[in-house]
């Protein structure tokens, strides 16, 4: 038996689940296949979206009608904005989630979507024409799924492997089963897959810790929501705390390292070593008495907690008492333990910048599979590929990010040129642009290009035009009012430690202020004009006060990267044709192999493999001169003698 | 000596020698034309790739030196597939191979067009790297500091510090002062590249053509009792303090009608204005007059050398000499050797700023750092400042040419380790 779709997207998670939306949403029929239909954008590491960089990410979603910060916002119990005390570019979002309402706010977004026919089973393999392209997928081993694209989103599902201290298990996730055969159907294809690990810490119930003996975390006072679509906040909101390791957790974990398989040698894959075990911690930071550890609660309708900063893959009985040793955890009952996954994933230099496999027509590789950790880098890349096979299977042209214009640009760049040795996560210092990439710009700057693809909704980019309009107004009625010294204004200016002295505008006045607890007096103290100006600045909501602010006072920093961005922009434009010879005089043999492997889509992506020197580079846009001028390329080939 | 350089370079061996070769040893063969006709007996070197200076297979060809030996195996070996090198072009197949840097580069064309004992060993200290690693020195620096305030900005809830505001501060001031103290090594480079010139000034008949040709040791320069003989700029090189230096003899300065003496007098200023080293020199028999004060004023900077001292004694403690005779020579050029060791620092090891390319690329750091420097203490926080610390890190890897950007951010990126 078999059927036809458009698009076949394997597996549910947060990658699948954006994949699928956006192939949908362009019309196009989409099978999703997934182990089990409840499980679709299941939580199964820690239940928060968002933070520094990857906040930006979810942002970045939403500009390009992606559903992730819609589900975020339907079920977020705690709103934080991280990194508060620095500037806007590099402030994170974050927001803890209810474990049971984010996937039930995804599965039901996903429902809404005529176009997407949810499948249950486990794709055992690809069905290809050769090497050189894919046709679906064989389910269960009895029934065939035909499409023109298929997108692969497999997690830590592939032959995955769980571990409790010696104990292994197989399995993807806790208590659901891996895929063990898909592997087998890449490398057919020709493709290199290597070994990755993760973990999770252990859960606990509520009711057994001493949160007195704990810091409160609150949440933010004004939360500030992810999508552009949410007004106000919809759940209860609730407390984190935060606590930390003692000397006795270091002194457990120290003495039972033989016992935790990344240590025993019983893990052949490699860590994260941004999201490192505690067991990584105490030994990387042996000077460290103490580690932070985050106690977040798992949602309204459970006493479970997470305890954020201590994933391990020690044995139940060392993990209850290293759980016991921490502050406040004394007596703590634990729920479920922590444990370690291995799984293969796709060396994802292997990619073309759409995630289609290169030189496999069909085949895109979206999420965890890329070698990335991180609900927020899988959603992403799922939201690219489904973006991509629905151009592929539609003939349109690919949508490639470039670095200057997103996060999203820097991740699948990132991937496709330097690969990755262990799981990728995104930080704000992986964007060279970073200044332009703040979360108070990603409406103007990613809306149009998501509307123009057709996946965004009509109510999402009247709403992101609307503030577009709204922040450049408002700046340009700032920086058009004069402030002229006099006595009311002085006063008044004084108020908030900002005198004015001397002519200025009120664009350069606003950035000495102390923003919070600007007003205008309702007797029009600072003059009509001014108070104008600061009545539509205050108007905006404070996000996007933030932003206009910044991108007055931090003009010049912006204008540099703006100018550095323009000047690479160039070569990211120089594209290299597909089928281009890097066999060509003045490359090293190193050089050449690089560039044979990677097989830059553009002069800029060359420029990016390390390596690659900037002699290289220039030789490169010589030659791709020399090819785009039509012109027989000179010979350097040759010996010289002298 | 022929030197053969790229893939093709061990069939053409093959096909001149009809034999192989050991690498990197001398050996003696005869070499051979298309008709099996010896050209010569030669010895040859055969350098495989990667392990040769270019990183090509390079071969060299050591001829019995008649130009038409040479000819002739040129003209075979452009027969079996070569051509004529390119100027520079053996040195410009080393960058792309990565086998040498720019700053290596540029010292190999200075090694090439050394004139002097000093060129030729700071053109060698260069090739040998010592310029590339004080710049490595300083990128690495700022990588450090670029570490760590991109760890403050990605692990901000950690806990951590990173650095302190304080102590950044002080690494970054102390990296400027790196960067002012290369940027000054520029007098040096450029003083030892290009040779300095030392001006004679004076009035008429004070002796300056006399001195030329002391200094000379030989009749440049036409020297007669008529008080402006000179009219033009005379220029002689000689060599002081192992630096090449180009002497001028100038007319003598005057109020003249005379219009071939009157731009000789305009060129005579031009050339001390643009000059290292002035000497103005005065006749011991008149002193210093007003005339003489009117022309040091306008040339500050300019030592006095009292002239004619056999016929009249010149001030206690001053410079003077008797260039009719020589009396004085010796000391007068040690003491310009020492002024001109101690003005160009000529008595520093360590590398110097050469051209102006490498002068600009540092300067271009220098003023990122400072910016730094300013954001640091307005507060502003650490995103910005890595901006200008970003900007640093490029403007030193354009001056090696050897990294780019894109390969130095990764390498920030390796340093990161911590973890949540």
């Amino acid at each position: 038996m078999n059927r036809h779709f458009d698009v076949i997207v394997i597996g549910g998670g947060h990658a699948g689940a954006e994949a699928s939306r956006a192939a949908a949403r362009r019309g196009l029929r989409v099978a999703l296949v997934t182990m089990s239909r409840d499980a679709i954008a299941r939580m199964s590491c820690n239940p928060a979206i968002g933070g520094l960089a990857k906040g930006h990410l979810v942002k970045e979603i939403d500009a390009l009608g992606g559903l992730m910060a819609q589900a975020t916002d339907q079920s977020a119990i705690q709103y934080k904005l991280l990194n508060r005390s620095k500037g806007p570019a590099v402030q994170g979002p974050r927001a803890q989630c209810d474990r049971d309402l984010y996937p039930r706010a995804v599965q039901s977004i996903l429902g809404r979507e005529a176009n997407i026919t949810i499948i249950e089973g486990s794709a055992t393999r690809l069905i290809s024409s050769g090497t050189s392209a894919v046709r679906g997928v064989l389910l269960d081993g009895n029934e065939e799924l035909l499409a023109k694209a298929t997108i692969v989103t497999s997690g830590t599902f592939l032959r995955g492997l769980m571990h409790f201290g010696e104990e292994k298990k197989v399995g993807g996730r806790f208590d659901e089963p891996s895929a063990e055969t898909l592997s087998d159907s890449l490398r057919e294809l020709g493709l290199k897959l290597g070994r990755l690990k993760t973990g999770t810490p252990p859960r606990v119930h509520r009711d057994s810790l001493d949160l007195s003996r704990m810091e409160e975390q609150p949440g933010d006072r004004t939360p500030r929501t992810f999508s552009i679509d949410t007004d106000g906040v919809r759940l209860p909101q609730v407390l984190c705390w935060l606590t930390r390791t003692t000397e006795l957790t270091h002194s457990l974990i120290r003495e039972n390292l033989h016992r935790a398989p990344m240590y025993s040698g019983q893990i052949e894959g490699v860590g994260p070593r941004y999201c490192p075990s505690i067991e990584d911690k105490v030994v990387r930071f042996a000077d460290k008495a103490h580690h932070h550890v985050f106690v977040e609660p798992e949602g309204l309708s459970t006493d479970w907690i997470y305890l954020n900063g201590i994933s391990t893959s020690l044995p139940t009985d060392v993990q209850e008492r290293v759980v016991r040793s921490i502050t406040g955890l004394e007596n703590a009952a634990i729920a479920r333990f922590g444990y370690a996954v291995e799984y293969d994933f796709v060396n994802p230099q292997q990619l073309l910048p759409t995630l289609q496999v290169r030189g496999v027509q069909g085949l895109f590789l979206a999420g965890q599979i890329n070698g990335t950790s991180g609900y927020e880098e899988a959603a992403a890349q799922g939201l690219i590929a489904g973006i991509n096979a629905a151009a592929s299977v539609l003939r349109e042209s690919e949508f490639i990010l470039r670095r200057d214009q997103a996060y999203i640009g820097v991740l699948i760049d990132d991937l496709v040129t330097l690969g990755t040795e262990e799981p990728y996560r995104m930080f704000t210092s992986r964007a060279e642009h970073r200044l332009l990439l703040g979360c108070d710009s990603v409406y103007e700057r990613l809306t149009p290009l998501g509307a123009k693809l057709g996946i965004v909704s009509a109510d999402r980019l009247q709403r992101a035009e609307a503030r577009t309009s709204r922040m450049r107004a408002v700046q340009e009625q700032l920086e058009s009012t004069d402030v002229n010294p006099d006595a009311p204004t002085r006063l008044w200016s004084e108020a908030f430690g900002a005198a004015v002295t001397s002519p200025t505008s009120a664009a350069k006045l606003l950035t000495r202020m102390a923003l919070e607890g600007i007003h205008v007096d309702a007797d029009g103290a600072p003059g009509p004009e001014l108070a104008a100006a600061l009545g539509s600045f205050l108007e905006l909501n404070e996000e996007e006060r933030e932003g206009v602010v910044s991108r007055i006072r931090y003009a010049g920093y912006l204008d540099k990267q703006e100018r550095e961005a323009a000047r690479l922009r160039q070569d990211d434009h120089a594209r290299i044709p597909v089928g281009f010879s890097f066999e060509r005089p003045g490359f090293s043999r190193e050089v050449q192999e690089k560039l044979d492997r990677i097989r830059p889509h553009s002069l800029g992506q060359a420029s990016r493999i390390p390596g690659v020197t900037p002699a290289a580079v220039s030789l490169l846009r010589m030659y791709l001169r020399q090819e785009a001028s039509g012109g027989r390329t000179t010979d350097r080939a040759s010996e010289s003698l002298s | 000596m022929l030197r053969l350089d790229g893939p093709l370079v061990p069939n053409i061996l093959l096909k001149l020698t009809t034999r192989s070769f050991e690498p990197r040893r001398a050996t003696r063969v005869r070499i051979r034309d298309r008709d099996d006709e010896i050209i010569d007996e030669a010895v040859v070197t055969l350098f495989p790739a990667p392990g040769s200076f270019t990183g090509n297979h390079t071969a060299e060809i050591s001829l019995h030196g008649s130009p038409f030996l040479v000819e002739r195996c040129i003209s075979e070996a452009l027969h079996l597939g070569a051509r004529l090198a390119e100027p520079g072009e053996f040195s410009e197949r080393a960058v792309l191979n990565g086998k040498i840097d720019l700053l290596q580069a540029e010292a190999i064309v200075d090694l090439i067009e050394s004139r002097s004992v000093l060129q030729a060993s700071l053109a060698l200290s260069h090739l040998g790297g010592s310029f590339s690693r004080a710049a490595e020195e300083i990128r690495g620096e700022l990588l450090e500091l670029l570490t760590l305030l991109e760890g403050a900005l990605d692990f901000a809830d950690e806990g951590y510090e990173f650095i302190r505001r304080d102590q950044l501060l002080d690494r970054l001031k102390k990296l400027n002062r790196r960067l002012e103290l290369l940027a000054g090594t520029f007098r040096r480079g450029r003083a030892v590249r290009e040779g300095i010139r030392l001006v004679l000034l004076g009035q008429p008949n004070a002796g300056k053509s006399t001195l030329l040709n002391l200094l000379v040791g030989s009749d440049r320069a036409i020297v007669t009792a008529v008080p402006g003989t000179t009219r033009d700029l005379l220029r002689e090189t000689i060599e002081m303090a192992g630096l090449p230096v180009t002497v001028v003899d100038t007319a003598g300065l005057r109020e003249t009608e005379d219009v071939v003496e009157g731009i000789g007098v305009e060129r005579a200023h031009a050339a001390a204005e643009e000059a290292e080293i002035v000497l103005y020199l005065v006749d011991a028999r008149f002193g210093i007059v007003e005339a003489d004060r009117q022309e040091l004023t306008r040339h500050p900077g300019a030592f006095i050398l009292y002239t004619k001292r056999d016929l009249a004694d010149p001030p206690e403690g001053c410079w003077s000499i008797a260039a009719t005779t020589g009396d004085g020579l010796d000391d007068l050029l040690s003491r310009l050797t020492s002024v001109t060791r101690e003005r160009f620092d000529l008595g520093s090891a360590g590398p110097a700023i050469t051209n102006q390319r490498q002068l600009t690329a540092v300067e271009q750091g220098y003023e990122a750092v400072a910016s730094a420097i300013r954001a640091v203490e307005s507060d502003t926080t650490e995103e910005f400042v890595a901006v200008d610390l970003y900007r640093a890190a490029g403007a030193l890897e354009a001056l090696t040419g050897a990294i780019s950007a894109a390969d130095a951010r990764a390498e920030v990126f390796s340093r990161f380790c911590i973890g949540k």
